[in-house]
């Protein structure tokens, strides 16, 4: 106990399945660093002119933000406390009051917000028949905004994966009708960047946003928001505003960032995993193979289904139970708590505790041994409650 | 030398770090393999010497 706080222990103890949970899991790196780096302001002890975060040169702050930007394929980014403030920075600067924005409607909460921070309107774009967002159905919203309208909207905020079913997203097909169009292209890369390669040019975006706490390794909240020479004018704009009492300037801070950013345990734990992070997206197809060979071995429970797009091409999935551990929730005392009992009794969590229908998890970074195990488990639970196991 | 002390303290708290990195790569059956165990050795060579460095620095 720290007090009467509980010290966390599920990620020594457990097999974590939590959704959102998996990615951000810290390398020993970034743990490290939350241990040597946690007092406030810690990565202001030398700082000087130009008195900005991003140009510390001890610790490498200066240097990880060039890096960060060559790892994502774009020219310049940004160390942000969330990729909900990459959106914020990113529509702020573009969008004004009554402006369209086209975003997925499997869009996160996030975005609709920092779209109505600005006085904007949003216009989500229909899923196909698999759940995924195509450049077609882009390309067609584009012309109903026009039409509705009489103008085209300022930006395009496209999920390469959405947070609903981990599907894949036609980014591509997106970027090619924002150039077709020319509006600008943001693309939320939350669950890609930093467990997959990200090449922001070779997408056709202009900005690209991502999560440090959803898949960086990082610690709550840290995130990046990179862009184009291009655009970079625009969203990292200076202030010019001058005291009027004063004459006061504050010149190099950005005006998107509110100066400095990320200070602190959290950017320099998102420097710790960069290492690791940069050599584990070099091994995506691995995790797809574990997460597949989980999926297959979770649908040979009769019943059981699966809601996102097969093959997965992500580790985030959403399954259905209604037609095997819910049958059996619906006569059990503990109704769909039984089912967590019987996966913490197994040393498994993160599953959405008395969900038994529709209910989502994410297998990364487990090691073979670990699915395997996983997997072996829910065939036991199966099994026990006379679920047939193919 | 305090200064020696203090960078002990964080040596043996980097290594217990790596141990939980262990509990994690090997949950929940924490069946360690001959490199894993080669690891858990060292580590708990390192914190007792860094536990050594302390007591002496400080204490003795």
């Amino acid at each position: 106990m720290i007090g009467d706080i509980e010290v966390r222990g599920r990620e020594e103890l457990f097999i974590n399945i939590h959704p959102i949970q998996a990615a951000g899991r810290l390398t020993p790196e970034a743990m490290k660093a939350m241990i040597a780096y946690g007092d406030g302001y810690s990565t202001c002890d030398w700082c000087r002119k130009p008195f900005r975060l991003d140009k510390i040169s001890r610790p490498p702050i200066s240097e990880f933000h060039l890096e960060l930007a060559e790892f994502v394929g774009m020219d310049q980014a940004r160390v942000v406390p969330g990729a909900r403030r990459g959106f914020q920075a990113v529509v702020s600067s573009l969008v004004e009051k009554g402006d369209s924005v086209i975003v997925s409607s499997l869009a996160h909460y996030t975005e609709f917000l920092a779209v109505e921070d600005v006085g904007g309107v949003v216009k989500e774009v229909p899923l196909d028949e698999e759940n995924v967002i195509t450049g077609e159905n882009t390309a067609q919203k584009i012309e109903k905004v026009k039409q509705d309208t009489g103008k085209l909207p300022k930006l395009i905020l496209m999920d390469h994966f959405d947070y609903m079913f981990g599907n894949e997203h036609d980014i591509h097909g997106v970027g090619k009708v924002a150039r077709d169009y020319c509006i600008p292209f943001s693309v939320n890369c939350v669950y890609s960047l930093g467990v997959m390669p990200i090449d922001g040019r070779e997408m056709g975006a202009d900005f690209i946003v991502g999560s440090g706490h959803k898949s960086f390794a990082s610690p709550a909240p840290s995130g990046v928001v990179a862009t184009t020479d291009e655009w970079a004018d625009k969203v990292f704009r200076t202030t010019q505003m001058v005291g009027d009492v004063s004459k006061r300037r504050f010149g190099v801070k950005e005006v998107e960032m509110l100066g400095c950013t990320l200070m602190g345990a959290n950017l320099i734990a998102m420097m710790a995993s960069f290492p690791r992070v940069r050599e584990r997206v070099k091994h995506w197809d691995d995790e797809l193979k574990k997460s597949n060979y989980f999926i297959n071995e979770f649908l040979k429970i009769e019943g059981n289904k699966v809601l996102s797009e097969m093959p997965r091409k992500h580790t985030l999935t959403k399954v259905d139970t209604t037609g095997s551990f819910d049958k059996i929730a619906r006569t059990h005392k503990r109704r769909g708590f039984f089912f967590s009992d019987e996966l913490k009794k197994r040393r498994i969590v993160g599953e959405f505790s008395g969900a038994t229908r529709q209910w989502k998890l994410n297998t990364y970074g487990l090691t073979w041994d670990q699915i395997k195990y996983l997997a072996q488990s829910f065939h036991g639970i199966a099994k026990k409650y006379g679920i047939n196991v193919a | 030398m305090v200064e020696k002390a203090v960078e002990e303290t964080f040596e043996a708290l980097f290594a217990l770090t790596d141990l939980r990195q262990i509990f994690r790569d090997t949950k929940p059956t924490y069946r360690f393999n001959s490199e894993q165990k080669r690891q858990i050795r060292d580590i708990i060579e390192k914190v007792r010497g860094s536990l050594d460095v302390i007591e002496k620095e400080l204490i003795k």
